[in-house]
């Protein structure tokens, strides 16, 4: 215990001494800590809004769609059931707002808030006695469409008539997703509006929602409804679907930024690592100094481990409460709880554990110090690496040859810079073919199965007439009709979107990843997600059931879909049932190279007199772009990583040679050949680590991304590697970067007066 | 009761191995020191006069032959034995000073004090106390690169002295300064020595060694001579001295 002041007097001195590297430390540190503590806030199951608003408002774990109200009683006496929401009428609507129109379910509800599944209100209110025109929005659909509390909410029933309700207050829910993830979008009015706006029973359909007892036991509930309502049942979702729907983005923003974080982990380290051994063997002097006043190996090896981990755990302190912060920035405004207390513990502990280690090794070096202040450091290998012969060879400038050959004079450490720079660099090639895979995706969507950049509903046109506008079209090149129905999967439990688009003869050019296009009838491709959720591989027979008839098609390929988790079916209309497929609810227009499709949906608007519906398709790059806004901060962090591996290498190497620098001059190298040797010497570290970084990272990036694509569904396909423009500037100006940094200790040495004496 | 010697050696040997090549340093050494002496060891460039007092110091391991510190064998202390002995019984002070360039000149006095358990308040008392007895008061508050090499040795020399050592080493502590403050750190050793402090310095310099009771010569890693100095060591020209330098 005797040497804890006398230590505590050392570090402090010494942080002292080296307060911006010591920042540095801390800073990187902090970045990675950051990065994993969002990235864990982001995947685990307690940041998914869904389950605090399903407790909050008392969900139903099934909803069912029928035709007719069900029977209750029945319903109720399921197994697992605790309570039943509604039944609720809900009528289909079209709301438009500004031209654009968004279809709306509106469902009925009372004045006073029901016991199961009441919508929490988040602005305004909820709907009063006599509130004929008022309408409550739900929270996702009312930000997408910017309504706020006052707003007129125009909607037109299918019958064509028109009712100018208007916005009373904003609800969360959790009886479905988030729109547009989840359409239609969702309004509550009260149920005299609703029988004023939609009178035909057959228009209406009826929701009904059951609270399970345990949520774990939805597959009986669920077999139990479908035999009991049987045909009566046009789609029914459960609380696994609508978590999954809100959960979706932040898990793929997740798992990317746990990737970085757990590779800047390990570039974390190494810094780590390369700082604490860089100061080691500096300070050997001063270390066999405090051998000889009485520090044992073991306390000298305490001392140093103490001094870096603190810095270290410093910086897991900082990333812990920034990475919480980040995360509440990122998920701004949505009621997620904090991150539990143990994926936080674990972190913490590990990144702690992965710095103290990455701090010990060296310190344990450093413990092995003999105590004779005087000896010389390390004896220094005298003899010319063979890339240095190799230099002398082809005759290369003597500053180049001496500092090759200084740049492996201690292989250990020239090993454990290039490795340090080497993994941030990888780590921002992986970063930028997220880029070029999201620029890819805006650039050419049709690679990812958005070939059509329109979706054009008839609205008040038939069918025909619409797909005769579009083609007039001088800017559409193809005219696909489709048509998209729920069906229920073999097990029933929940349904799928099956999506005919084309004929077998005329297939839409979906984006084939494996196994070949539909060609026939009865042949479908499916996504990723389907293929999961459903267990079957390409070649197997599925069978579902649409609307009461059965669906039976065998799946011949694997298609990228972006849509649904890419739990979606694909397969040509005449596929599909005559009552499903005839006539085709809307035309996918697929666009000639370069034309504006804002420009090309005003001109079809004009061209039908307002009638038809144009839709233009979401890109799913565009609801990833906070992922560049990740990629840059951590470009930042790992940028940090390098330069404090780089000083490090760099005060190393002046150190090592500082006793040279006399004699290089008295030798009669100009004080700028000096500086060039110095810089050399750390340069062929930076351009080796550089280059190493580079070619692994855009070895393996295609690959992660594909295996990012599997996990969400889409599939794999869509990785892209950075182009190589991209990649060589990315690299000269890492290395330019890296030679400007060590350029400007290296000219001060190299001006400075040496002294010669010995170490 | 006879008062044991605070050093005595018993045929110490030091080889080192260089590239499998046997290279002895010191070869069978018997040397005693009472406590209140002042021995100087001399010898020419390579004779092991430093690696004699690294190992008296445990900082150098011995090949073979025993090291007695006030009365306990210390050549078969591990590491951490000896680092422990150091702290409570052994000052060094080095030729190039070895301040540790961080800290300021008080904090590298406290160092020692604080190590071997003393509090603060402590350390410090020490601290004020040496450092004003060292004429080096007004600079406690500044860092070892802003003095002058004078100054520098004068600092280890306090350090070295923090604990009260039984045994002060000093290795070639003047080896590094000119003629005005090798002066000063002389004087600064006869007065620690005449306060009762053993010292055992090395130096190749005679006019050094003629502060010193007693000077011990080695040739080749073996004493060849052995001698008291007489009494009449306040003036340095004269007696065994001169004989010495000249030999050197």
């Amino acid at each position: 215990m005797h040497t804890v002041r006398a230590s505590a007097r050392w570090i402090r001195a010494d942080l002292r001494a080296r307060r911006g590297q010591a920042l540095l430390t801390v800073l990187s540190v902090a970045g990675i800590v950051a990065a994993l503590v969002a990235a864990a806030t982001l995947l685990e199951d307690g940041t998914n809004p869904w389950r605090g608003l399903f407790e909050r408002t008392r969900g139903a774990h099934v909803w069912i769609h029928t035709g007719e109200a069900p029977d209750l009683a029945a319903l109720r006496d399921l197994p697992g059931v605790a309570r039943v929401a509604g039944p609720y009428r809900a009528a289909p609507v079209t709301l438009t707002l500004g031209g654009r129109k968004s279809p709306v379910a509106l469902r009925e509800a009372s004045a006073d808030p029901p016991e199961t599944a009441a919508p929490l209100v988040r602005q305004g209110r909820w709907l009063r006695a006599g509130d004929a025109a008022g309408a409550v929005v739900e929270r996702s659909f009312a930000e997408a469409l910017d309504l706020r509390v006052g707003d007129p909410f125009p909607v037109t029933a299918l019958s064509g008539s028109s009712h100018p309700l208007v916005v009373v207050g904003l609800a969360e829910t959790a009886d479905q997703g988030f729109y547009p993830e989840w359409t239609p979008g969702l309004a509550w009015i009260l149920p005299e509006t609703l029988t004023r706006i939609e009178p035909a029973p057959g228009r209406r359909e009826v929701v009904t929602g059951l609270r399970l007892a345990d949520g774990e036991d939805t597959l009986p509930a669920v077999h139990g409804a479908v035999t009991l309502l049987d045909e009566q049942i046009r789609r029914m979702s459960t609380w696994r679907e609508v978590r999954a729907s809100m959960e979706l983005d932040n898990r793929l923003l997740g798992l990317l930024l746990a990737l970085f974080g757990v590779a800047g982990l390990v570039a974390a380290a190494l810094a780590v690592a390369n700082v604490t051994g860089g100061r080691v063997l500096a300070q050997t002097r001063d270390i066999a100094t405090l051998k000889s006043l009485g520090y044992t190996r073991g306390q000298v090896v305490a001392l140093l481990v103490t001094e870096h981990g603190v810095l270290g755990l410093a910086g897991i302190a900082l990333g812990l409460a920034g990475g919480q912060l980040a995360a509440a920035l990122t998920l701004d405004g949505l009621p997620f709880p904090p991150l539990s207390p143990l994926p936080l513990l674990a972190i913490a502990a590990g990144s702690a554990a992965v710095v103290l280690v990455a701090a010990a090794l060296p310190a344990w070096r450093g413990g092995r110090t003999p105590p004779i202040p005087a000896a010389p450091a390390a004896p220094l290998r005298g003899r010319l690496s063979r890339l240095a012969k190799l230099a002398l060879l082809v005759r290369l400038p003597p500053a180049l040859v001496l500092g090759t050959r200084d740049a492996f004079t201690r292989r250990t450490p020239a090993f454990l810079s290039i490795v340090g720079l080497a993994v941030p660099m990888m780590m921002i090639t992986i970063g930028l073919g997220c880029w070029a895979t999201l620029d890819d995706f805006l650039r050419h969507p049709e690679r990812v199965g958005q070939a059509a950049a329109l979706t054009v509903h008839p609205g008040r046109l038939t069918a025909d007439e619409a797909a005769r506008i579009a083609r007039a079209d001088p800017e559409v090149r193809a005219v696909h009709p489709g048509s998209e129905v729920a069906a229920l999967e073999p097990e029933q439990t929940r349904s799928v979107l099956v999506r005919a688009l084309g004929t077998s003869g005329a297939p839409y050019p979906l984006v084939v990843a494996e196994g070949r296009m539909f060609a026939a009838r009865g042949e479908a491709v499916a996504g990723q997600g389907l293929l999961d959720l459903l267990g079957v591989r390409i070649g197997d027979r599925v069978r579902m059931t649409v609307g009461g008839t059965p669906l039976i098609v065998r799946i011949v390929g694997r298609v990228v879909e972006p849509d649904q988790d890419g739990e979606v079916l694909s397969t040509g209309l005449d596929t599909l049932a005559a009552k499903d497929a005839v006539p085709p609810q809307f035309h996918r227009l697929v666009l000639t190279d370069g034309a504006d499709p804002e420009a090309v949906r005003a001109r079809l608007l004009a061209a039908s007199g307002q009638a038809l519906e144009v839709r233009r398709t979401v890109n799913p790059a565009e609801r990833l772009a906070v992922i560049r806004v990740v990629i840059v901060a951590l470009t930042a962090v790992l940028a940090l990583l390098g330069l404090a591996n780089l000083l490090t290498a760099g005060a190393l190497g002046l150190r090592d040679h500082a006793s040279d620098l006399a004699v290089l001059k008295a030798m009669g190298l100009t004080p700028r050949q000096v500086a060039a040797t110095l810089v050399t010497g750390t340069g062929l570290l930076v351009v080796l680590g550089v280059a190493a970084g580079t070619a692994a990272g855009a070895s393996v990036v295609g690959g992660l991304i594909d295996l990012q694509g599997h996990t969400s569904g889409v599939g794999a396909g869509i990785g892209r590697t950075p182009p190589a423009s991209v990649l060589a500037v990315a690299a000269l100006a890492a290395i330019g970067a890296g030679l400007l940094v060590t350029l400007i200790p290296a000219r001060r040495a190299a001006r400075a007066q040496v002294p010669v004496t010995a170490r | 009761m006879d008062t044991p010697p605070v050093i005595s050696t018993v045929n110490l040997v030091k080889i080192y191995q260089d590239g499998g090549v046997p290279v002895p340093a010191v070869r069978g050494v018997d040397l005693r020191v009472e406590p209140g002496e002042f021995i100087a060891i001399m010898g020419p460039s390579g004779s092991g006069k430093s690696t004699l007092v690294h190992m008296l110091g445990g900082l150098d391991t011995r090949t073979s032959g025993e090291i007695w510190l006030d009365g306990e064998r210390a050549d078969t202390l591990g590491e951490s034995a000896w680092a422990l002995l150091r702290r409570r019984k052994v000052g060094f002070v080095f030729q190039f000073f070895n301040l540790v360039a961080n800290m300021t000149v008080a904090d590298n006095v406290e160092l020692p004090a604080l190590l071997a358990g003393a509090s603060p308040r402590e350390a410090r008392e020490r601290r004020e106390q040496l450092l004003g007895a060292l004429g080096l008061a007004d600079r406690a508050g500044a860092a070892p690169a802003q003095l002058a090499g004078g100054e520098q040795q004068r600092v280890a020399l306090a350090r070295a002295l923090a604990n009260r050592p039984r045994l002060l080493l000093a290795d070639e502590p003047t080896g590094n300064l000119d003629s005005r403050n090798t002066r000063d750190v002389l004087k600064l050793l006869g007065q620690v020595h005449r306060d009762g402090q053993t010292i055992v310095l090395v130096t190749h310099d005679a006019r050094v060694a003629g502060l010193a009771d007693r000077v011990v010569s080695l040739l080749d890693g073996q004493i060849v001579d052995d001698g008291a100095l007489p009494a009449s060591r306040r003036r340095p020209r004269g007696g065994v001295g001169d004989v010495v330098e000249l030999r050197g």
